[in-house]
């Protein structure tokens, strides 16, 4: 696959091996800037993996992974978050002892030299706060800065979730199966969130639940095995038949 | 509730904690000075245990160690070498935080129990060493002082000056763990790889929590050293830093200020139940027992969740 | 004397200590004299401690509790083995239960934290046990007495020259890696190799060794004339056994520091432990009839031999009790009590001689070298069979030019290069 520099997202034939699993297998893909991208999959099909050698949690044993023309292959994760790349996790992964406040405050200072004040004022500046009031309000949180994390309930930790990716202002988005175990009102919550997005952020997501994924993006890849199934705009998806093997078919035995 | 600004209640509390800790001295014997003394300086340790323990989510076994050698460095440097005793001090201290760094860089990555018994590990090291190089250590007799200054010899005078020492330090502890970065360890506390993958070099948050821990648990060490005027590898041993947790736990753990309940509760209890029992380190361990089962989250952090119930 | 009166007159005094100081000062000369004892009760040494206690009231209870007429109060604290425990009760016996004078401590480490809160103070503090060289050397204090103690490295040279009559020349050591065990190797190195002897080997074990198979294995094979070795407690026990066991008894004899064929050890021993030959300066198997006094009123009392922490306890008690008879029980005042104790000579104890103290205030002793043997009961004692009269802490050297030499450690032993 010939790299271009202008791709926002780029992997060259990434191979993710854990003894002798090979989790990814010589996947290559390509985000443009401003893109929406579902990578789907049955369960083991190496997308959480795929995600975690995009963020960094894991290196890609082989090939490498660009981020707008610049080689992250071996860069350490809080340095990929530094340059705009911004996840959520599968399982909730927040900080579940600290209120909702608390959580943006971390997810906001991130890239913030002031997360080095030993001494300083813990309260945010009005710019600061702007951003956590925004990405609260997109999330639909605005009311609950005071509650702690562990007492909310689990469609509110998702929530949370995508507004602490979003308060880091991330270029890039990459979400985690963002509606997994949430109940078919909060799915309407989690998908009206995700088309609000502001256009120009580029969103990559895992998602299990097809409806969701294809009424939400542009592009599709088809994970199967940990290799490149198909890679078709969402309409094609439905209809093509090595995914309705594969996936759809496997999904409807599992239903 | 928010943990940001000390609410009406707690801040109450705190003053008058410290207003006690002003005035009670001025009516007691002259030893119970010195134990109230002793509970301060030990205080300063629980807490620099709470900052790893509490805040940072790591429990270490080392700043035993590490108050030791700012003692160590103390008593050497104003009695074997001769030199201003607060020179000394401010050596102890720095010296403190070298080792903490030294510490920190090989346990930042680990945690849990490993964290635990590297610390465990490098606290043993530490008392090797204090055992074993006679020439400069004294080997297991230690180092007699010359740290306390004439003017500080009563105990009225010098408790006055530990106290606002102590009182400075915990005020500036206080704001350690409510700044931003204090945040981030809470933070490292309930999700490292949430943190991360939001940005925050995980390693280097550690590093400097723990740096400052030692420089914290230095500072404890050096006030130690002119209040025993002594030390010998017991001030070293793992005893030490299992003590400072101790302390930290029967305060409650995350509390800061807990710390205060947790020496003045273990110091105390020790000084009375040794009076009436050769078995007092027994009934020490079946209060600690008792706590553990009635109050695991320390004095203090039962008080508090006993209080946000009757809100809530 | 229990601990709960102490703690009732303890918080009595404490109540009215703030404004009533002058008249507590008054009140203690005319009422009883306030002893502070301390003793490590509660660790490894606990076996040892409480030896040192019965010892020390054996004497007060044999003189009707009191001393120069006036009745004593002890008060017992547990030091816990730890110098900073030590420190901490030294503090409250002086600073809250306002005692007259400390007695006691058994480890090195927790007399010299004592030692160096004293020092501040002032308070006499009696040290029988701890035989740390340069409490009475050094660093001496004024108001620190070794009354009926010794140093580390009194008894060994005394030993060394006796092994050099025997015509040993070469020799080895093993010893637990401790200050303690490195003052009295140094005294027999020192004096040995000076004396014409050769130290072949020193070898240093940590305390609580289990296993000497690693050590007796060299010992063995090093060809020497003689072993010095310094043991305490389970190690001694343990060290005797193996070697013993390894069939090193018969073939190089075994000479060592007194505290390893102490009776705190060879009490529960057999047949391994005969024959050991230590130098000290008391020894319970001497024939003198006030030893035998002593000794049988122990046995009446405790049902077993006096080991040197019983019996250096009761001696230093006699040697205060003595000295306040000279100045009319006024204890209170401690440069004259200081004083009475150090022109004090120590005639009726179960030493069986009369003993003295030197300028730095460690005694002077006609010392017996002492063999394990069995007595009359099969019961294993030490009985003399040479004595060095008027062995101090400095041997044959002039104090000021000996202390010159660094304190013994593991790396000065003073030893002379032939």
């Amino acid at each position: 696959m010939d790299l271009s520099v202008t791709d926002f997202l780029a992997l060259d034939a990434v191979t993710v091996q854990f003894g002798a699993l090979r989790a990814v297998d010589e996947v290559s893909l390509r985000v443009r800037k401003g893109e929406r991208r579902a990578i789907i999959g049955p369960n083991g099909a190496g997308k959480t993996t795929l995600f975690n050698a995009i963020t960094g949690v894991v290196r890609a044993t082989t090939g490498k992974v660009l981020f707008e023309g610049a080689d992250v292959t071996r860069t350490a994760i809080h340095e990929r978050a530094r340059r705009g790349m911004s996840r959520t996790f599968q399982i909730t992964n927040l900080f579940p002892n600290l209120t909702v406040a608390e959580n943006m405050r971390l997810a906001l200072r991130g890239l913030s030299p002031r997360k080095f004040s030993l001494l300083g004022s813990p309260a945010l500046n009005s710019e600061e706060a702007g951003r956590a009031d925004r990405a609260l309000e997109v999330s639909r949180l605005g009311a609950r800065r005071d509650s702690r994390v562990k007492e909310m309930s689990y469609g509110e930790q998702r929530q949370l979730e995508m507004a602490m990716a979003l308060a880091a202002q991330p270029r890039l988005l990459l979400l985690d199966e963002p509606a997994a175990g949430l109940s078919p009102s909060e799915r309407v919550i989690v998908s009206d969130i995700i088309r609000a997005l502001p256009r120009d952020l580029t969103l990559v997501l895992i998602e299990h639940d097809m409806d969701l994924v294809l009424s939400l993006v542009d592009y599709v890849t088809v994970l199967n095995n940990g290799k490149l199934l198909v890679e078709a705009p969402p309409a094609e998806i439905r209809l093509n038949k090595d995914v309705q093997d594969v996936y759809l078919g496997k999904a409807r035995h599992h239903a | 509730m928010s943990t940001d600004a000390m609410p009406r209640l707690a801040l109450a509390a705190v003053l008058l904690g410290a207003l006690a800790f002003a005035l009670v001295p001025l009516i007691l014997p002259t030893y119970q000075v010195s134990i109230l003394t002793e509970v301060l300086i030990y205080a300063v340790l629980a807490m620099s245990v709470d900052v790893l323990a509490g805040y940072t989510g790591r429990t270490p076994l080392c700043l035993g160690a590490v108050f030791g050698v700012s003692t160590y460095v103390t008593v050497y440097y104003s009695s074997t070498f001769g030199g201003s005793p607060y020179v000394g001090m401010a050596l102890g201290v720095l010296a403190a935080t070298v080792i903490a760094a030294l510490f920190a860089l090989l346990a930042i990555r680990t945690s849990g129990v490993y964290f635990l018994l590297l610390t465990l590990a490098l606290g043993m090291i530490v008392w090797g060493i204090c055992l074993r190089w006679t020439s400069i250590t004294g080997g297991e007799n230690g180092i007699r002082g010359n740290v306390r200054p004439a003017e500080l010899a009563a105990h009225l005078p010098f408790y006055y000056v530990v106290f606002v020492a102590v009182a400075v330090v915990t005020f500036v502890m206080w704001r350690f763990v409510h700044s931003p970065f204090g945040l981030t360890l809470r933070g490292i506390r309930d999700s490292e790889s949430r943190m991360r993958a939001l940005g925050y070099n995980v390693s280097l948050h550690m590093f400097i929590a723990f740096t400052v821990a030692g420089l914290f648990s230095g500072i404890a060490g050096a006030l130690y050293a002119m209040f025993n005027d002594f030390v010998s590898p017991s001030t070293v041993a793992l005893t030490q830093s299992v003590e400072g947790l101790l302390m930290a736990i029967t305060g409650g753990i995350g509390t800061l200020f807990g710390s205060f309940i947790g020496a003045l509760a273990i110091i105390g209890l020790e000084n009375a139940v040794s009076l009436y029992t050769e078995r007092w380190q027994t009934v020490l361990g079946v209060a600690f027992i008792v706590i553990m089962i009635f109050a695991p989250e320390g004095i203090l952090g039962g008080i508090k969740t006993l209080l946000a119930r009757k809100r809530g | 004397m229990d601990r709960r009166t102490f703690l009732k007159t303890g918080v009595a005094l404490a109540a009215v200590g703030a404004v009533a100081k002058p008249y507590i000062a008054r009140a203690q000369a005319s009422g009883p004299i306030k002893i502070g004892m301390m003793a490590p009760l509660t660790g490894v040494v606990a076996a040892g401690g409480r030896e040192m206690v019965d010892g020390f009231n054996m004497y007060w209870d044999e003189h009707g509790g009191e001393m120069a007429g006036r009745k004593v109060e002890i008060i017992v604290e547990d030091d816990g083995a730890n110098p900073d425990m030590a420190l901490q009760k030294a503090r409250r016996l002086v600073e809250q239960a306002g005692v007259s004078m400390l007695f006691g401590n058994l480890l090195a480490n927790t007399g010299l934290a004592v030692a160096n809160y004293v020092k501040g103070n002032g308070m006499p503090y009696f040290i029988p046990i701890i035989a740390a060289d340069d409490l009475t050397q050094r660093n001496r204090i004024k108001n620190v007495v070794r009354v009926a103690g010794y140093t580390g490295s009194q008894f060994p040279r005394p030993l060394a020259d006796w092994c050099l009559k025997q015509g040993y020349k070469k020799a080895a050591t093993i010893s637990q890696d401790y200050t303690f065990g490195q003052e009295q190797c140094g005294g027999f190195c020192q004096t040995f190799t000076e004396g014409g002897g050769q130290i072949v080997s020193q070898f240093w074990h940590p305390l609580n060794t289990s296993d000497f198979s690693p050590y007796l294995g060299q010992l063995a094979n090093l060809g020497v004339d003689v072993i010095f070795a310094m043991e305490t407690g389970a190690d001694a026990t343990r060290f005797m056994q193996q070697y013993s066991n390894f069939g090193l008894k018969g073939q190089i004899p075994l000479v060592g520091a007194m505290n390893m064929t102490d009776q705190s050890v060879i009490r529960t021993m057999g047949s391994e432990a005969e024959g050991i030959i230590v130098a000290a300066h008391f020894a319970e198997g001497s024939p003198d009839p006030v030893t035998q006094k002593f000794v049988a009123a122990h046995v009446k009392k405790f049902n077993k031999l006096p080991s040197l922490y019983g019996f250096s306890m009761y001696s230093g008690a006699m040697w205060v009790d003595e000295a306040a008879k000279t100045i009319k029980g006024n204890v209170e005042d401690r440069d004259t009590l200081l004083s009475a104790v150090s022109k004090t000579e120590l005639t009726g104890s179960p030493l069986g001689q009369t003993v003295k103290l030197d300028a730095f205030g460690n005694p002077i002793y006609d010392v017996h070298i002492r063999k394990v043997v069995k007595n009359a009961d099969g019961k294993l004692w030490n009985a003399p069979i040479a004595t060095y009269p008027q062995v101090s802490q400095f041997w044959k050297y002039n104090p000021e030019t000996y202390m010159k030499q660094p304190p013994y450690s593991r790396d000065f032993q003073g030893i002379k290069k032939s």
